[in-house]
Order: structure tokens, then C-alpha cells, then sequence
């Protein structure tokens, strides 16, 4: 748990840092922008890890519609071990119905993070002001962070950068835990199928650089987003 | 130890005794963000050391000829030229300032009675000029000492203009610019050992320069991925070897350095050398990544060997070997447990440099809380100084310092926790022969030299 909380920290620590560096003169710098998504992925990798981890004790948990991840509860995944053993059986068929919802949910998330983010996006680059924040869609949540790293990952990004405002970053801090419970949602589904997981396809893509070597998981988060 | 860099018997660093010599730069507590000195460079005689600062501007400072009335002082150095180098510039197409700050300064070797030397911002190299003028013309026929014409029908008599000593002025001209030839943020320049080219290095690109045409350069190394989601490293520091001009290095955020020679081909995509170490899996660690990208690539003197700069230590390589360095100096171990801490305060992304003494048996680089570490690389010997206003007598000798890590904290040690992580010393030069070091402290420049005479 520590390890999770500490992950998520680190997280949101650079996205801020992110946010933060392309207001500095001189524009966004490309090494300072690797380093931080480095920092992101491994911090990612370790909440991930660490979620992984925590699953296997408990439960799965019923894989909520994408579109409206802010207005289910916040359901706590980790449900306590001792927990597990009274409800057993009719917890048994559960899991494997699960399991295939989020084999499906996974492809499904990151199609209807494209969708449901594809109206605020064009909403937001249309309007070129922080009306962003109050246009905030549910989809926008997610693909707002991986929008994130993808532009600061953005090799002249400069010139893009003035073109999509982010929302202040205490929205961006507000949104994480749902963003994690997406995260979980999203990428445990792939795990469990394993790392050859294929992408979904990917909608029309402008050259949005990002740096992930060839990285899946990730790929299919950005592709959602392209749309910015 | 004195005089010519090698002569006589090899001295440790410890056998040096520095003293602090000269500082100079405010005292005001308040630092000015423009007075941040970003680049200090010794020239190739040592007489003439160069800063750059983050307001574009740059002080050059000259070594006084030691008098014959104090014979065993050395020579101080003072101010001989100060100059506005870069301004803040303003890229329309991209709505980005492009900042002044100089990243580097690099000296041409002198070949005539001026001095040449080359100064980068972000984006645009300049040739700077500066020379000496100690004469003028008068007695000019058609204008007044002051340069107003004079009227010609009160001219009744011809002469010749005579040149009369002046007091010194000291000119710094443009020559050259080079602009337009990099996208990302230029990190080196490199002079080459023909002196009549070089290389400027950006996040993802090398250029080679002729030093006499500005419109043309040529691209030798080129990283960048054709789709941008590739990229994993970016190119952090480059050199000319000192010798062989067909051959340079360049250093990458991943830890690695790729030694090119332009012989092979005419885009040296392709490295003749590849030098990586490999990696401790037991000193893995969430950071370990970052720390390990490389922020100043050396090469020795002699060229045998190169020196590379990351977070936490130097590291000499031979060129001969690409698969480990053959020393390994540790700058600041006690860091790799805070790294969390450093991530936070934007520390760990720091940037030191390096450096060699001129006979290249020592090498120096900074650290945190104004220290400097030096190493000695025949006795094997470190030790740790520090740059500060208290021990700012003439000649007063440098204590070694010493970090305490952990338990009990010894007098006059001072603990990990107690550093001022602020005060950060990123860029250091020793004077090329002689045992004169110049050490940048954000807004000051330190001088200091062994005490031997």
C-alpha cells in the first residue's frame, strides 16, 4: 500500500513537473521531458506492480463503463483476505466472468476513452482558453494525463504547446485516483492476457511524438487521445 | 609542481595545498538570475579566462604579468573585456523565447595578436573577436580630434596623422553567427584540432562548421527516430578528440558514449566505438535511469582517455576499452539515498561538468553546498573542498571538508541533511599548465591556486 501511495505520488508529482516545464522560457526542453516520462513510467510500473500484487489477494472488482469513471463510487479494490474465505463460493463464478469483461473492457476502455474524448477535444481545440477545466468530460480524465506526457514528450512541441491548455494541475491531481482505478482497469485486463497483447487499432494518427519504446500498454492510452 | 603541467614529480591532489586567491561577483545575498555564471573556459595559454553568464553576457578576465616587485606572488586575474554575447531572442513560428544563457564558451587557438573565441546560447553560435587597441590616429586633415569635418576653406596647410598611444581598450566583435541549424537546444560546442572547424551538439543532432561560412554546416550525427514514440535517449555532450580531427564522442542521457571517426562515413549514424558499463543490478534503483544519463564528456590531454560526468560520479574511460571505465570516482554516494528528495527539488537534474588538470593526473568536478571534489588519479586520493565567502583571505589555505553520513557526526563534518542543495557547483576549469583552478558558485567565480612559492 505504502509502495502504491508512493508510486502515485511520484506520478503526480511529474505530471506537475511536466505542466510546470513548459512554462519556463527557453520552451519545453527534450532531455528534461525523456527524463521525466522515464520517472512516470517507472513510478507507473511499480503502482502497476504494486496493483497486481494487491489483486491477487482479493476479488476482482466489476470493470466500470469508461465514460464515467468520477461518477461510480470509488471502489476499493483491496478487499481484505479474510474477507475472501466466508464469501468463496459464490465468489468463485465471479472472477472468470470478470476476468472476460476485462479482457473485453480493456479494447472497449481504450475505444470509448477515444469517443467520449473525442467531443471535449474538439471542444478544446477549438477554444483555446482554459475552458478546458469546466469542459472536463469524464473521458477527459485519463486521456488528459496521457495527453500530458505525450506532449511534453513532443520533440518542438513548442509550437503546439501554446494550442492545447491543460487544466490547472490540482484538477490533474483530483483526477488521479480515478485515473489509477482506470489505469487498473485498463492494464490489468492486458496483463492478464499476457504481453502480447495487441494494440487496438489505432485511429487517424498525427506524428504525436511520444517516447515509449514500442510500449503497448501505453501506445493504446496515447492512440485514444490522438485526436487532440 | 609548479610551472609546466607534468614536470618534475607527480603530485597528488592532497600534496596540493590550495588557497584561495581571487573571487569575484556580488556579495549581495539576493542573486540576480542573470548574474548566474553558466560556463567558465580557460583559454589554451591559461592567461585569459572566460565566463558566460544567464544574461547572455560574457566577462573575460586576463592574467596580470607577475611584477618584479613581488616575485613569488602569482598573477591575479582581473576584468579585460566584458561583453553582451547573446540577447533574448523570440522564434514567431514556434511562440518560444529563446533563451540567452550561454551554455558554453570555447577558445580558438591564438594565431594572431587578437583572440578568438566561440560562445552558444540555445540556438545560435557566435565568433567573437576581441582584440586590443592601444593606438590611435590623430592630426587628421578633413576632421577635429572630436570627428567633426572641418571646413574645408579653413584648411590652409597639409600633414600627416600620426598614431599616439591610447589608453588600452579592449574590442569584442562579432565575426561570425551561426544561426538556424538546430531545431532542439544546443548542448556543446567543440573546436577541432585542424582549428579551422567544429561542432555544435543538440538534443538529437551534431553539426559540423567551417569556421569562416555561417550559411552551411554539416549534419554528421542525426538521432532523431523517424517516429518521434521511438525515442529513448537523447545526445547530452560531444567532443573533438584532441589530436585526431576525424575523430569526436558524443554522450547520451542512457550512459553511454559513441566515438565516431568521419572517415568511415560521411553521417556517422554509426559508431566506431561503443562505450557502455553495465549495469549493477544490485544498486537498481526507481531512479537509476536518470541518474545514470551523462552530463560532461572529457577528453584527457594526452587523448588516451575520456572522463564522463553523471549524477552521482566520474568515470575514466580508455579508449582502448568499451566495456567498462578504468576508474570509477565516487562524487557524492551519500545522494543515492535521497534521490527521492532530489527528484522533488528539481536537483537530480542537474547538469555538472568536469574537468582535467593539464597534466591529466587529476580531475575536479562540483558538487552540492558549494563543494568541489577532486580526485588524484596516481595516489588514489580525494578530497573534498569548498567555495565560500569565509574562506576568502588572500591566500588562506583550503580545509578539506568531509560529509557525514550517518551516526555520529564528527567536528567539523557536516551531515547530508545540513547541505544547502541551492548552492551548486556546475562548472569548474583548471588552468591548463599551471595549478590554477576556477570555480563557479551560482554568481561568483572563485580563483584558487597552490600555494608554492
Amino acid at each position: 500500500m505504502e509502495v502504491q501511495k508512493e508510486a502515485q505520488r511520484i506520478m503526480t508529482l511529474s505530471v506537475w513537473k511536466m505542466y510546470h516545464s513548459r512554462m519556463q522560457r527557453g520552451g519545453l526542453r527534450l532531455h528534461r521531458s525523456l527524463q521525466l516520462s522515464l520517472v512516470m513510467r517507472s513510478a507507473r510500473e511499480l503502482y502497476l506492480s504494486a496493483k497486481v500484487e494487491a489483486l491477487d489477494l482479493e476479488t476482482p472488482s466489476t470493470p466500470t463503463r469508461c465514460p464515467d469513471p468520477r461518477l461510480h463510487p470509488p471502489r476499493e479494490a483491496e478487499v481484505p483476505a479474510a474477507c475472501v474465505p466466508p464469501d468463496g463460493e459464490p465468489l468463485s463464478p465471479e472472477p472468470m466472468d470478470t476476468q472476460e469483461d476485462e479482457e473485453e473492457a480493456s479494447p472497449r476502455a481504450a475505444e470509448t476513452l477515444a469517443r467520449c474524448s473525442a467531443h471535449p477535444a474538439r471542444v478544446g481545440r477549438k477554444r483555446r482558453s482554459s475552458s478546458l477545466s469546466n469542459g472536463v468530460d469524464a473521458g477527459l480524465v485519463p486521456s488528459k494525463k496521457a495527453r500530458l506526457e505525450e506532449k511534453e514528450e513532443a520533440e518542438d512541441a513548442s509550437s503546439e504547446v501554446p494550442d492545447r491548455l491543460l487544466p490547472p494541475p490540482a484538477q490533474a491531481e483530483g483526477a488521479f485516483p480515478n485515473l489509477a482505478r482506470v489505469l487498473q482497469r485498463s492494464f490489468s485486463g492486458l496483463l492478464n492476457r499476457g504481453p502480447t497483447a495487441p494494440p487496438t487499432a489505432p485511429p487517424a494518427r498525427d506524428a504525436k511524438p511520444v517516447c515509449r519504446p514500442a510500449d503497448p500498454v501505453l501506445s493504446v492510452l496515447v492512440r485514444a487521445v490522438v485526436a487532440f | 609542481m609548479a610551472g609546466a603541467g607534468g614536470g618534475g614529480c607527480p603530485a597528488g591532489s592532497n600534496d596540493f595545498q590550495w588557497c584561495f586567491s581571487q573571487v569575484k561577483g556580488a556579495v549581495d545575498e539576493d542573486v540576480a538570475e542573470a548574474d548566474i555564471i553558466s560556463t567558465v573556459e580557460f583559454n589554451y595559454s591559461g592567461d585569459l579566462l572566460a565566463t558566460g553568464d544567464k544574461g547572455g553576457r560574457v566577462v573575460i578576465f586576463q592574467r596580470e604579468q607577475e611584477s618584479k616587485s613581488r616575485p613569488h606572488s602569482r598573477g591575479e586575474y582581473n576584468v579585460y573585456s566584458t561583453f553582451q554575447s547573446h540577447e533574448p531572442e523570440f522564434d514567431y513560428l514556434k511562440s518560444l523565447e529563446i533563451e540567452e544563457k550561454i551554455n558554453k564558451i570555447r577558445w580558438l587557438p591564438q594565431q594572431n595578436a587578437a583572440h578568438f573565441l566561440l560562445s552558444t546560447n540555445d540556438k545560435t553560435i557566435k565568433l567573437w573577436k576581441i582584440s586590443e587597441r592601444d593606438k590611435r590616429a590623430e592630426g587628421y586633415n578633413l576632421k577635429d580630434e572630436d570627428g567633426r569635418l572641418r571646413d574645408p576653406f579653413r584648411i590652409t596647410a597639409l600633414r600627416v596623422p600620426i598614431l599616439k598611444p591610447m589608453d588600452l581598450m579592449v574590442e569584442a566583435s562579432p565575426r561570425r553567427i551561426f544561426a538556424n541549424a538546430h531545431t532542439y537546444h544546443i548542448n556543446s560546442i567543440s573546436v577541432n584540432s585542424d582549428h579551422e572547424t567544429y561542432l555544435s551538439a543538440d538534443d538529437l543532432r551534431i553539426n559540423l562548421w567551417h569556421l569562416e561560412i555561417t550559411d552551411r554546416s554539416f549534419n554528421i550525427v542525426d538521432i532523431k527516430p523517424a517516429n518521434m514514440e521511438e525515442l529513448t535517449e537523447v545526445i547530452t555532450a560531444a567532443e573533438f578528440h584532441p589530436h585526431q580531427c576525424n575523430v569526436f564522442v558524443y554522450s547520451s542521457s542512457k550512459g553511454t558514449i559513441r566515438l565516431c571517426d568521419m572517415r568511415s562515413s560521411a553521417l556517422c549514424d554509426r559508431h566506431s566505438k561503443f562505450f557502455e558499463e553495465p549495469e549493477d543490478p544490485s544498486s537498481r534503483s526507481f531512479f537509476s535511469e536518470i541518474i545514470s544519463s551523462i552530463s560532461d564528456v572529457k577528453f584527457s590531454h594526452s587523448g588516451r582517455y575520456m572522463m564522463t560526468r553523471d549524477y552521482l560520479s566520474v568515470k575514466v574511460w580508455d579508449l582502448n576499452m568499451e566495456s567498462r571505465p578504468v576508474e570509477t570516482h565516487q562524487v557524492h554516494e551519500y545522494l543515492r539515498s535521497k534521490l527521492c528528495s532530489l527528484y522533488e527539488n528539481d536537483c537530480i537534474f542537474d547538469k555538472f561538468e568536469c574537468c582535467w588538470n593539464g597534466s591529466d593526473s587529476a580531475i575536479m568536478t562540483g558538487s552540492y553546498n558549494n563543494f568541489f571534489r577532486m580526485f588524484d588519479r596516481n595516489t588514489r586520493r580525494d578530497v573534498t573542498l569548498e567555495a565560500s565567502r569565509e574562506n576568502s583571505k588572500p591566500r588562506a589555505s583550503l580545509k578539506p571538508r568531509k560529509v557525514c553520513t550517518g551516526g555520529k557526526r564528527k567536528k567539523d563534518e557536516i551531515s547530508v541533511d545540513s547541505l544547502d542543495f541551492n548552492k551548486k557547483i556546475l562548472h569548474t576549469a583548471w588552468h591548463p599548465m599551471e595549478n590554477i583552478i576556477a570555480v563557479a558558485a551560482t554568481n561568483n567565480l572563485y580563483i584558487f591556486q597552490d600555494k608554492i612559492n
